[in-house]
């Protein structure tokens, strides 16, 4: 293992001190199963390791109307949360479908979110529910959009002396139904060829009245398919139609050719299973009225 | 280098560690608690599974500054004297183990899940094993240990 | 000879495994797990191309580094070639590197950071020669020859081997090659009412073993060497230890340790002489461990294949004759496999079958890849996959069921092997049916559900030294000491069962003990599934020279001539109406100083007219819109002889029929300009507890099998013929025929598009 020196802040505030003084030669950490294996591949090598457990106030998961969830909570946390299955059950599901049991007990969402590994299967769930990133620094303190958080393969929006705090779920549309779907040919233990994130709201008519449709594990940053979602909004929620718009993701996604599989073969996957969470969000939606 | 103060197996431990050292280094090299193994070095095998305060982890992906203040659960501390764990008990009365090297990644790991889950479905315990690698056993019998040692309890 | 009858007290139970409770409390010790005084790390560099000269090595840097205690190159360890069978791999290579991977360079340090600093500091200057890295390319006359040495071969290298066999013939990169036929195939083919002809390729895949290549070397201050090896065969180890060091085999000391899997990946000194001279520059000893990319990238995985068969039928079907054509990619260096050419690539093609003429031609040839090495049933997934395969085309071109197509020309009782050799207590046809009346073959089935079989004839191994020492204790407790360490196969319980089963003992008072190579017989290792007779005939026959010393003692304390002692199924001895027990007749022995004993037993490797088969049964549901294909359930069945130990005798049998569905759904060597670029776990995907399909086993008893006490093999039955029942039932659902392994939807889905596909 690189040599590094670990410094563990008993507060928010040292810890945006230490960052803001680090500044380039400092990386966070939190659950730590990102950033130890970077450091062990010696794919980053941070003079400074600043470690964020302490932070307490950070691992809450409050519902105040939404949820508010601490930059700390666990993956494993969130998806046995019963707040979370009640009000954002999109969330709880795509923290199921994380890697293994060992991952899930260690991983935080604002450590996933701060990765931005495209592959991962929380960013596309946060995108669908329109959740906000609010990240600190010592000059203050701003709230980010999921769909513009991420920038680039492992980039994001955050500076250097800047650290997530918390990602707030909004109250979610009444009746709306979600579904995520995490294509998996191989083994049970892989990245997803794609991962979809999809949520649709109806009206009493049967319409749909507002979409969401979000992709991982399909570009260098997870999408958000506004073309699909336009091309839903205002009709009626019905197979053809869901069809018709899933086709458009081919447009929206620049997957990466990899050992999951071509370009082409990802692209045609995530025609399919976005399709096919629209069915099982509709389904969903069913249920809850 | 910083000093931790943590439990393993029950027992308290109070050690000067450097900043960069692994857990799975740490229990093995530092403590001699060599049951704990260390395999793909990535945290897919799961060979170096430890328990931190109940719940499985990878060792080889913890940094031990990060068990500093918490209680370790090894393979050498489930068993109760003499007395072996039901799961102990149950991988060697079914099969639930060949070569050996994942065992103790997988028997801990299936502790934690029957503490969170007492009476799981197959499938349940399939999930939960998942991250847990054999190539020896074919998995068969590994789910009928834990099962049965689920049945057991 | 002892009586074939089984007391009932060891063989047949479910007992535990003597090693057992150590392994579930994390008692056992493997390599790694060992911790000497002033022990520090071994690290290789290795090369970033495939193919280049190397201009100059400069290690000062390296050496100056604080804690580095050796820094060695190839001109400073001894200029000897090791090798299995083909003696050409270098401690550390020299003037030239031969894959990516290849090792030129090593440090011995005080901890793994300071050993990896020191490998960054070490300059090397290559310059970069023509690579090759197909088979097919690697034998024209164009390519590259990656060793124009004079490679030494073991004189023995045709033992064994019927047919022609050419060890380096002149052919551009050809290690060897060999022809071996039956009959008269070209009049075959002329007579056959159709001919079949088909190109299989099967990439390498790596053992799977959890635990690494892992290796301690300690020199004593008398200049004896003890060695901690992750290795399966420490006498065999030791051999070529001291062949490639001159250092005696009396100064040599493999010390037991446990195994954590080999399925054939741990049968050569790997990095282990290597460590011996980082040991010896740095007069500490020295500990090596493979990382995870180090074996995935540059281990010794099984070969990669192409397969081309060509077969003609009769009208009916029937088999006529068989041509294959094996080339197997053995990749940079041929030492790390202990025969010339890989057994399943002639001695297993068809071997199901009654095919009365063949004509089977295997290569095996240098590339400038990953040395391969053995794995579990060597030569025959690759050869079983094509075969299998081809069979099943051909019985769709005959428009004949492909169950009836394998009853049909199943091997029977009488028939030869397609080689010519003469089996007995065949039992293909009964094996076929009995799997697939628990298979429901003929039940209706869903839409895109398919289902398809395999079938695959593979003898005991009977080949190779096993010898055991038994000890009686004074308290009548046995003592059985091997010579190799048990890799999981179960092989020290298998021991302890048939120890106990010839004195009417029970298990619990039988020990199993590992010697070091010193103490210990010589003991040839787990090998062609060979361990269950091998080791039964050496407990037999030092079983039987050890009841005729209880014999005379028991004949003694009951007054009587030895040929009036009846020894009991519960281990007791009786003449004229009096009886002692074991126990109390050493008691009896110990206090006239006649306790305790000890005898020694080795097998007799003769070939075997015996042999086993298997039928796999596969059902599979494929998702037309994403070519995925849903593994639901297999039926395996067996033919077998007398099972020592049920549990371990099923773990063998799902173990390795996972380790066969890793190698159809998800596992592969790939490269990219020579480089293995799966190098690790999250890229190279070995089946999870969730990818497993529904199992059922059928078990045929009853068959032949090894004296004393009819037991046959199980270790390589199961991993060999499954990727073909698979993709045959793919066929089957959507009419997609893949010949590449892996399977992947998106192969399926391209095969969907291509048209084939009508349900």
């Amino acid at each position: 293992m690189i040599p590094f020196t670990y410094l563990e802040p008993s507060s928010l505030d040292e810890a945006l001190t230490l960052l803001a003084e680090r500044g380039a030669d400092a990386k966070l950490i939190a659950g730590g199963t990102g950033l130890v294996n970077l450091m062990k591949q010696r794919l980053v090598r941070p003079e400074f390791v600043i470690g964020l457990r302490a932070l307490k106030p950070l691992c809450g998961i409050v519902e105040n109307g939404g949820i508010r969830i601490g930059a700390l909570a666990t993956i494993q946390a969130l998806e046995a949360s019963a707040a979370i299955r009640r009000q954002a059950p999109l969330l709880a599901a795509a923290c199921g479908h994380v890697a293994t049991v060992r991952v899930r007990s260690m991983a935080t969402l604002g450590g996933a979110v701060a990765h931005a590994d495209p592959n991962l299967d929380t960013p596309p769930a946060l995108i669908a529910l329109d959740a906000e990133i609010v990240a600190h620094s010592r000059r203050g303190e701003r709230k980010i959009p999921a769909d513009r958080f991420f920038t680039g393969y492992f980039e994001t929006v955050l500076d250097p002396d800047e650290i997530v705090t918390e990602i707030l779920v909004p109250e979610q549309p009444a009746g709306s139904g979600t579904a995520f779907l995490k294509f998996l040919p191989a083994t049970r233990d892989d990245y997803a060829t794609v991962s979809v994130a999809v949520r649709i709201a109806l009206s009493t008519n049967g319409a749909i009245t507002d979409a969401r449709v979000a992709l991982g594990a399909a570009a260098t940053v997870p999408v958000r398919a506004k073309a699909v979602e336009a091309a839903l909004t205002g009709k009626g929620a019905d197979e053809k139609n869901f069809r018709e718009a899933a086709d458009l993701v081919r447009e929206a996604i620049d997957p990466i050719a990899d050992f999951r599989g071509s370009a082409e073969y990802k692209r045609k996957m995530a025609i399919v299973h976005v399709r096919r969470a629209l069915s099982q969000a509709l389904s969903e939606a069913k249920k809850l009225s | 280098m910083r000093t931790v103060k943590l439990t393993i197996n029950g027992k308290p431990v109070i050690r000067e560690i450097e900043d960069n050292r692994l857990l799975v280094e740490f229990l093995r090299e530092d403590q001699k608690l060599t049951g704990t193994k260390e395999s793909c070095g990535v945290g897919v095998c799961g060979a170096c599974t430890v328990l931190l305060d109940g719940k499985p982890i990878s060792s080889c992906l913890t940094l031990a500054v990060h068990a500093d203040g918490g209680a370790i659960t090894t393979i050498e501390g489930i068993a109760e004297g003499d007395r072996l764990h039901p799961l102990q008990e149950a991988f060697l009365a079914h099969g639930g183990l060949q070569c050996g090297i994942c065992t103790p990644g997988q028997i801990l790991a299936a502790k934690a899940l029957l503490e969170a889950n007492p009476h799981p479905t197959k499938a349940e315990i399939q999930h939960w094993m998942m991250g847990n690698l054999c190539r020896c056993t074919g998995y068969y019998k590994i789910v009928e240990s834990i099962a049965v040692a689920a049945g057991a309890n | 000879m002892v009586a074939a009858s089984l007391s009932n007290k060891a063989i047949g139970l479910p007992v535990r495994r003597v090693d057992g409770v150590a392994k579930v409390t994390g008692r056992t010790v493997y390599a790694g797990d060992v911790d000497l005084p002033g022990m520090i790390y071994g690290r290789c560099l290795r090369s970033p191309y495939p193919s280049a000269r190397i201009v100059s090595i400069d290690t000062r840097r390296a050496a100056a580094l604080p804690g580095v205690r050796a820094v060695l190159t190839g001109a400073d360890v001894p200029d000897v070639r090791y090798g299995r069978m083909c003696k050409d791999v270098p401690i550390l290579t020299k003037d030239v590197v031969r894959f990516v991977g290849d090792k030129l360079a090593a440090v011995a340090a005080d901890s793994i950071e300071t050993a990896e600093a020191a490998l960054e500091l070490i300059d090397v200057q290559y310059e970069e020669l023509p690579a090759v890295f197909s088979a097919e390319d690697a034998v024209r006359p164009s390519a590259p020859i990656i060793h124009s040495e004079t490679v030494e071969v073991f004189p023995n290298a045709a033992a064994g081997i019927h047919g022609e066999l050419r060890m380096y013939p002149p052919i551009p990169n050809v290690i060897s090659q060999l022809k071996v036929q039956h009959g008269d195939a070209a009049s075959a083919f002329a007579g056959a009412y159709k001919i079949f002809e088909h190109r299989f390729a099967v990439p390498s895949i790596h053992q799977g073993y959890i635990e690494p290549h892992t290796c301690l070397v300690s020199i004593g201050a008398d200049g004896v060497v003890d060695l901690w090896v992750a290795n399966k065969g420490p006498h065999i180890a030791r051999a070529h230890m001291a062949a490639a060091t001159g250092i005696a085999e009396d100064r040599i000391r493999f010390n037991p340790v446990a195994i954590g899997g080999d399925f054939g990946g741990k049968g050569s000194l790997m990095d282990t002489l290597l460590c011996y001279c980082l040991a010896r520059a740095a007069g500490r000893p020295v500990k090596m461990v493979m990382t995870s990319f180090e074996e995935l990238t540059a281990a010794n995985p099984r070969h990669s294949a192409s397969v081309t068969l060509r077969t003609g039928v009769d009208r009916d079907a029937r088999l006529l004759a068989i041509e294959a054509r094996v080339i197997f990619n053995a990749g940079a260096y041929a030492g790390l496999v202990p025969v010339p050419t890989l057994h399943g690539g002639y001695a297993e093609v068809a071997g199901a079958y009654r095919v009365p003429n063949c004509a089977f031609e295997v290569l095996r040839v240098y590339t400038n890849t990953v040395p391969c090495g053995h794995m579990r049933a060597p030569g025959a997934p690759q050869v079983t996959f094509a075969v299998e395969s081809h069979i099943d085309m051909i019985a769709h071109g005959m428009v004949l069921d492909p169950l009836e197509m394998r009853r049909r020309n199943a091997i029977a009782e009488g028939d030869l092997t397609p080689l010519g050799e003469k089996r007995r207590l065949l039992r293909c046809r009964e094996t076929i049916d009995a799997g697939a009346r628990a298979f429901g073959w003929d039940k209706p089935k869903p839409a895109d559900i398919g289902r398809g079989i395999s079938i695959f004839q593979h003898p005991p191994g009977n080949f190779g030294r096993s010898t055991v020492a038994l000890t009686m204790g004074v308290d009548g407790r046995i003592t059985i000491q091997v010579g190799s360490p048990d890799t999981g196969t179960g092989f020290h319980t298998i021991a302890a069962q048939l120890v106990a089963e010839h004195f009417g003992a029970s298990v619990e008072e039988v020990d199993v003990v590992q010697g070091d190579t010193l103490v210990s017989g010589f003991e040839f290792g787990s090998s062609g599934q060979r361990l269950t007779t091998t080791i039964g005939q050496a407990i037999a026959a030092a079983a039987d020279k050890m009841k005729q010393d209880l014999t005379a003692l028991a004949a003694e304390r009951l007054n009587c001539a030895p040929s009036d002692i009846q020894m009991g199924e519960d281990g007791s001895f009786a003449a004229a109406g009096a009886t002692i027990d074991r126990r109390t007749l050493m008691g009896w022995a110990a206090a006239r100083g006649k306790a305790p004993l000890s005898s020694q037993g080795e097998n007799k490797p003769v070939p075997s007219d015996r042999t086993s088969f298997v039928a796999h049964f596969a059902e599979v549901a494929i998702d037309r819109e994403t070519g995925q294909v849903r593994l639901r359930r297999i039926v395996t069945a067996h033919d077998i002889g007398t099972i020592v130990n049920p549990i371990t005798h099923q773990g063998q049998i799902e173990g390795g029929l996972i380790q066969a569905v890793g190698q159809a759904m998800s596992e592969r060597i790939a490269l990219k300009d020579g480089a293995v670029i799966t190098a690790h776990l999250g890229d190279y995907k070995l089946p999870t507890v969730m990818d497993i399909p529904e199992l059922e086993t059928v078990l045929l008893p009853g068959g032949g099998g090894a004296a004393p006490f009819s037991t046959t093999a199980i270790g390589e039955m199961s991993n060999v013929a499954v990727p073909a029942a698979i993709t045959n039932a793919v066929f089957d659902a959507v009419g997609v025929r893949l010949v590449e392994l892996p399977i992947s939807a998106e192969k399926v889905l391209e095969g969907l598009s291509d048209g084939a596909g009508a349900a």
